[in-house]
């Protein structure tokens, strides 16, 4: 692998916040550490770039091990969220700033400006200050001067964090983009699903200092390994409840579902996650998609464009549904019938894990 | 409130202020010191003779030449010791920051007088230091009795809070977070320091030296207590002037003269130093 970190823990007080973490980035791969904020998941990156010292546990890059060199000997680069661009300096400057570090002569500085210039679509700002340009036009010096002397890896901190939808939906293009142009691992931090979802080749789920997951995208999407990513990732509805001896669920709010049968113990308590978009809805009375179905009453409509956010009221209980605006809709006050198959649920044990 | 008169009134005030209590003193000084003084009566008879004394008589210009050269000197002492400190205050100071800052503070409450007789009775013949040194048998440090060094460790220790202050709210303000920028970019600590630290709080530091520089060239205490024979300054000559002489327009051309130094050393300061370049960014979008 080309990055290792190998039972890498940092410790704070009597704190662990980054805990025994093991993971192998490769060559060109986009990698997405996605966490609550406190998780850890800035830590270990400082770690990365050398910002932090593990407490114990190495890091490796490029065969290389990195863990006793101070940042600026380890040869990546970084994209911070509050972009931290030298403020007396030009954006000319500030992109020729890694590669007067790394000694070039002038005429090769001034051939890679002009390069991540042409590619980040800066022409013309190269004399301005940086509280001379836009939000927008901030971040992607920030990230000209992470691409621009062709580092190991590229670290990023939240970069989109502080752009509007719009310009941050248009980045995440982008970004990916030039990762795959230019062949190196780009380590992703976000707290934001959507973000890691739409740039990652792989996703790291990181809770409580630890990787609760490092696995592609889809997989960290369709099959959560616990709990807590089919909690965090995606949007869901959550049923707890004991099993009971013939495969049902009798959950807490009062439905009765049919699970699929798993390894557990009949009497045992259990949890199981239905994304927003499995639950399908019809009109009350007709025969519903799903196996299991319950009946509902549409409470609110949230009309997102291409789909509608329904929120239903089951027994005491909210329901989440999204439907895409081709199917039937409901209006508010309409009874419906919610229902879902086996299929479209993920079943934790008591612990948060995958029954085996 | 942003009313229509909020914005003259606001200004005005202080401009009022300046007006009554800086401006016309310093006319009148200006004044004063085209005009002569004889058996302690003030002549209305304009003439340059008092600034050709000045130019002319070579104790005035000694002590011209020996004040900006004791006020450079302390003023950079005083910021080569402040910057560690601020920065040792900033980096371990942890949540008891601001009383360290306010501890330097302290002498201050004595005023200046106490603080200079204080030091005299540290570094004077029979003083702490010299005494101790007497008492072991050792010979006394001459060159901190009655000498020019003394004076300048007296203004280094009158002016040093203000220096450490000015530069510890420089540092405050300043965002370390673009040291490990720098460092990632591939600065090492030095480099980071002389690439980002240093300019970015350039402009606090200057204003640290001024803040020192300025007094120190009009100081009357720490020479007068501390210096020897050859140890006065001019602001402590013009002092004389106004006070023991009664030859007030002479000091009046004195202090024409200290205040077109001190406005001549900021220009210089100001025509070197591009604001912008320390991350100054009072001047908006351009």
């Amino acid at each position: 692998m080309y990055i290792t970190l190998d039972g890498v823990s940092r410790q704070y007080g009597d704190i662990w916040a980054v805990d025994r973490v093991n993971m192998g980035i490769g060559q060109s791969e986009f990698v997405s550490l996605l966490g609550p904020s406190g998780s850890g998941k800035t830590t270990l990156l400082r770690i990365i770039a050398g910002l932090e010292k593990p407490t114990t546990g190495r890091v490796l890059i490029d065969g290389v091990d990195v863990t006793d060199l101070p940042p600026h000997r380890r040869g990546v680069a970084m994209v911070f969220q509050e972009f931290l661009l030298f403020p007396h300096r030009t954006v000319y400057e500030n992109l020729a700033f890694p590669l007067r570090m790394l000694k070039l002569p002038k005429a090769e500085i001034e051939e890679r400006v002009a390069w991540v210039v042409g590619i980040l679509s800066l022409a013309g700002l190269e004399k301005r200050y940086p509280n001379q340009l836009s939000g927008g036009q901030q971040q992607r010096v920030a990230l000209g001067r992470g691409l621009v002397g062709r580092p190991k890896a590229l670290l990023l901190d939240e970069p989109l964090a502080n752009l509007d939808r719009e310009l941050r939906q248009e980045m995440e293009v982008e970004i990916r983009r030039h990762q795959i142009a230019l062949g190196i691992p780009f380590i992703y931090v976000t707290h934001n699903q959507e973000e890691a979802l739409s740039m990652s080749d792989r996703i790291a789920v990181v809770r409580r200092g630890r990787i609760e997951d490092f696995a592609p995208r889809t997989q960290i999407y369709d099959t959560p390994r616990t709990a807590f990513i089919a909690q965090f990732v995606g949007r869901s509805n959550r049923f707890e409840g004991t099993l009971d001896g013939a495969g049902m669920l009798a959950s807490d709010c009062g439905a009765r579902l049919a699970v699929p049968a798993a390894g557990l113990a009949a009497g045992s308590r259990a949890m199981l996650f239905v994304k927003n978009e499995k639950l399908r809805l019809d009109p009350a009375g007709a025969t519903p998609a799903g196996a299991n179905s319950l009946a509902c009453t549409v409470k609110d409509v949230i009309l997102r464009g291409a789909y509608a956010d329904y929120i239903l009221a089951f027994g005491n209980r909210e329901l989440n549904a999204s439907r895409p605006r081709s199917e039937r809709a409901f209006l508010a006050g309409e009874a419906v019938t919610a229902s879902f198959d086996a299929a479209d649920m993920d079943l934790f044990d008591a612990d948060g894990e995958r029954p085996s | 409130m942003k009313g229509r008169w909020s914005g003259p009134l606001l200004l005005g005030v202080p401009t009022a202020f300046l007006l009554a209590l800086f401006v016309l003193p310093l006319v009148s000084m200006v004044v004063l010191s085209f005009w002569r003084t004889e058996n302690y009566h003030i002549v209305q008879d304009w003439n340059l003779g008092n600034y050709l004394t000045l130019a002319t008589e070579g104790a005035y210009v000694t002590f011209l030449v020996r004040s900006l050269v004791m006020a450079s000197l302390v003023s950079v002492i005083c910021v080569v010791i402040a910057w560690p400190v601020s920065y040792a205050i900033i980096l371990y100071g942890g949540r008891y920051r601001l009383l360290f800052t306010l501890a330097f503070a302290v002498p201050f409450l004595t005023g200046e007088v106490l603080r200079v007789i204080a030091l005299q009775g540290l570094l004077g013949p029979l003083g702490l230091i010299n005494g101790v040194l007497m008492a072991l048998g050792a010979a006394p440090l001459r060159f901190i009795m009655y000498t020019n060094v003394a004076s300048a460790i007296g203004l280094v220790y009158l002016y040093l809070p203000i220096v450490v202050t000015v530069i510890y709210l420089s540092l405050l303000n300043f965002d370390a977070r673009l040291i490990d920028a720098a460092k990632i970019f591939g600065a090492s600590p030095a480099r980071a320091f002389f690439e980002i630290t240093w300019p970015l709080n350039l402009f606090g530091t200057l204003i640290g030296f001024a803040l020192c520089f300025i007094p120190c060239l009009s100081a009357t205490l720490a020479p007068r207590f501390l210096g020897g024979p050859n140890g006065t300054l001019y602001g402590m000559a013009m002092a004389q002037q106004f006070g023991e002489s009664g030859t007030w327009a002479l000091g009046a051309a004195m202090g024409v003269v200290l205040f077109l130094t001190s406005i001549l050393a900021v220009l210089a300061v100001c025509l070197k130093v591009d604001l912008r370049r320390t991350g100054f960014t009072g001047f908006g979008r351009g």
